[in-house]
């Protein structure tokens, strides 16, 4: 072929060549790539271990040890032996299931009901930063709060009373339910607005067009919601609803500002417990046992929950 | 069963106007098409008959009941969505089931209901799936059956087949007909696909820009189109558009020459589809462009001037390119639109 009589179709093959790569192509090694993802990873992982598998293995290994102060003596399962027939402790697991549970409930139960009317409205959307308000505080000035507005402060007691609800000051830590029920409302004034922000999110996303379909097929708004629009936000819920169960099992701050497990120990929750048994009583070896089983107790609800939750999402 | 009057419907969104000033009738068990390219409002119009949508002006009757304030759960309307909108929760049966269970049909009826609708449909084997485990035309399929089991007043469908592949579109257009004809039920369809548009009504209404172009009969809107958006828009390829110079009878182009009517003069806009010209003759002298063969046509270009015009040529035509050709077009078959894009009518 002559090449000094390049034809139309050889000049755009000629212009174009310039700008093919003139280095060699990069390749990866495929080992290189293999592990590319795990190097991607990597950091997040190693920070992970730092904060949370290094305590985590470090409380399981010292709950086999009676501890005082320095000196660490072997003590097998003794730890766990004695912690299982600690009333304290079963007292302390079912106080968190109380107040942790009837909280969870309520404000889940609140956060829906209030979504359910909110989220067809535009200014929610706009507004959403006022609902995280309460998330945004510092938990221990949150506790202060509702101190001052329960026991030292009497705030609540003379609302009711100007309410003409009751007579005088009521003692919250006086009696076993309302000392619980004080911190609940507080768990519930707290974290209320994060599930309700979470459930706005799920409705708004959930396809207009069902909804539109579901009224055409004669639906209410709430037949609509029990129908449809809830099965649909279940994963939401079911996730949502276990992450702020695991942090309510771990509830300390208000306990320990606001009735430090009183009256009688009432209101001790486990955190408290392990709290009082390390720092108070400096049983550091009783405490990580008490922590250990905890930990576990939790992992196996959770999975159980999600798990149930999802599967049967499925089928 | 029941007929739909529109009367004089304004939708505004703001300052933007979705649908201006729109009265239409509709018969009752009438099958009407509402056919337009994207963004002419249609689905607005739609939506606003299913009461999901509030005009902002105008009256909206159904069975000679004013219905503007009446709620869309009230309206007795069955809609099936582009997206088909079934409930992603409930198995097919579940969701077919549900209007039954919302309008409270005894729960005797329900399942010899839903069967002969799922029947209907070409449904019954998949009752028992989730709409995810279905495909694209079952799911068409399924939101059909739950439009149809309740026995509407009116159906409404929203592009239901702007998701399907040809073939399937093909064949559910047919089913859609079939159901149409046998429930007897007023239906109002909108699409922007011609051939579905032709296919499936008894009357196409035309829209552009929120206004209503053109109501007549598949046949009308073809051989009688009332303006140019109407002539460009049916049939593919679409109407020849030539715009020229009418003088004492006759329509003058770079490259086209053609009689005209007396009473067409000036600056005006032929229209011939390309089914109407002929190879051969002289109303157009121009140069071949292209030569499409699709199998049982051949589609030919010819450049006369500027203008490229298509002709509907023998299976067997081919040619060369750039090789000099004449047109005829049919003399009956002429139309000719003002500079308004209206139609000039002849009074011979
Ligand atoms: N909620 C809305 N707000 C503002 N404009 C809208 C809204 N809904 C539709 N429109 C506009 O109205 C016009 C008609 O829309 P639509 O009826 O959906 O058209 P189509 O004929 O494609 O179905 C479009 O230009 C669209 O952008
Ligand atoms: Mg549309």
């Amino acid at each position: 072929m002559p090449t000094d009589a390049p034809s139309v179709l050889a000049k755009g093959v000629a212009q174009a060549a310039p700008i093919r790569p003139t280095q060699p192509r990069r390749r990866r090694s495929p080992a290189l790539r293999k592990a590319f993802p795990y190097l991607l990873v990597a950091p997040a992982v190693a920070y992970l271990l730092v904060i949370t598998l290094y305590p985590g293995l470090f409380a399981i290994y010292q709950s086999l040890f009676v501890v005082k102060f320095l000196t660490w003596t072997w003590a097998g399962a003794d730890n766990y032996t004695t912690i299982l027939q600690d009333r304290e402790f079963w007292a302390a697991l079912g106080n968190t299931a109380i107040i942790g549970g009837i909280s969870l409930c309520l404000q889940t139960a609140i956060a829906l009901t209030l979504a359910y009317f909110a989220y067809r409205d535009p200014l929610i959307r706009g507004w959403r930063i006022v609902y995280l308000m309460p998330m945004l505080f510092m938990p221990s000035a949150v506790a202060f709060i509702w101190k001052l507005a329960f026991n030292d402060g009497r705030v609540i007691s003379d609302l009711l009373g100007r309410l003409g609800l009751i007579e005088g000051n009521v003692d919250w830590l006086g009696s076993i339910w309302l000392s619980r029920m004080t911190l609940i409302v507080a768990d519930v004034w707290q974290w209320t607005p994060f599930l309700f922000i979470i459930f706005v999110a799920a409705l708004q996303g959930q396809d207009q067009e069902i909804e539109e379909a579901a009224r055409l097929d004669g639906a209410s708004w709430p037949k609509i919601f029990w129908n449809i629009s809830l099965p649909m936000m279940r994963p939401v819920i079911v996730v949502a609803v276990t992450l702020r169960g695991i942090d309510i099992t771990t509830m300390f701050t208000n306990v320990f500002v606001m009735t430090q497990g009183t009256p009688g120990g009432a209101t001790e929750t486990m955190s408290y417990f392990i709290y009082r048994q390390g720092f108070r009583m400096f049983n550091f070896g009783y405490a990580s046992a008490a922590s250990v089983l905890m930990l576990i107790l939790t992992i196996i609800i959770a999975q159980t929950v999600v798990k149930r939750a999802f599967h049967s999402g499925k089928s | 069963m029941a007929s739909i009057h529109l009367q004089n419907i304004v939708k505004r969104y703001g300052g933007f106007v979705g649908v201006q000033n729109m009265s239409l009738e509709i018969a009752d068990e009438e099958f009407l098409v509402l056919l337009g390219p994207s963004g002419c409002g249609k689905t607005t119009t739609m939506r606003m008959i299913a009461g999901l949508e509030v005009p902002t002006d105008g009256k909206i009757m159904i069975g000679g009941e004013v219905m503007n304030d009446v709620d869309a759960r009230d309206r007795d309307v069955a809609m099936v969505f582009q997206g088909y909108a079934l409930y992603p929760n409930m198995s097919i049966y579940e969701n077919i089931r549900f209007p039954l269970r919302m309008r409270g049909v005894p729960a005797s009826e329900h399942d010899a209901r839903i069967r002969q609708a799922a029947e209907m449909v070409e449904l019954g084997a998949y009752l028992d799936r989730k709409p995810a485990a279905l495909s694209g035309g079952q799911r068409q399929r399924a939101a059909l059956a739950r439009a149809v089991v309740r026995q509407p007043q009116v159906f409404l469908m929203d592009e239901p087949l702007s998701n399907l592949d040809a073939k399937l579109r093909q064949s559910m257009r047919v089913q859609i007909k079939h159901m149409q004809r046998q429930l007897k039920v007023t239906t109002v369809y909108v699409t922007h696909d011609q051939i579905e548009a032709m296919t499936l009504a008894d009357r196409i209404v035309i829209m552009n820009k929120g206004a209503i172009q053109q109501v007549g009969t598949p046949d009308e809107i073809y051989s009688d189109p009332a303006n140019t958006f109407v002539a460009g828009f049916i049939g593919s390829p679409p109407m020849n558009l030539i715009e020229g110079t009418a003088q004492g009878g006759r329509f003058n182009a770079p490259g086209v020459s053609a009689p005209c009517p007396s009473n067409v003069q000036g600056k005006v806009t032929l229209g011939i589809r390309p089914e109407d010209c002929r190879i051969g003759g002289d109303n157009v002298q121009g140069l071949v462009y292209g030569v499409e063969p699709t199998g049982d046509t051949t589609y030919l270009t010819v450049l006369a001037g500027t203008k490229k015009i298509e002709v509907k040529a023998a299976r067997d035509y081919r040619s060369d390119i750039d090789v000099s050709i004449g047109i005829t077009f049919d003399p009956a078959r002429l139309y000719f639109f003002g500079q308004d894009g209206e139609r000039i009518r002849g009074v011979a």
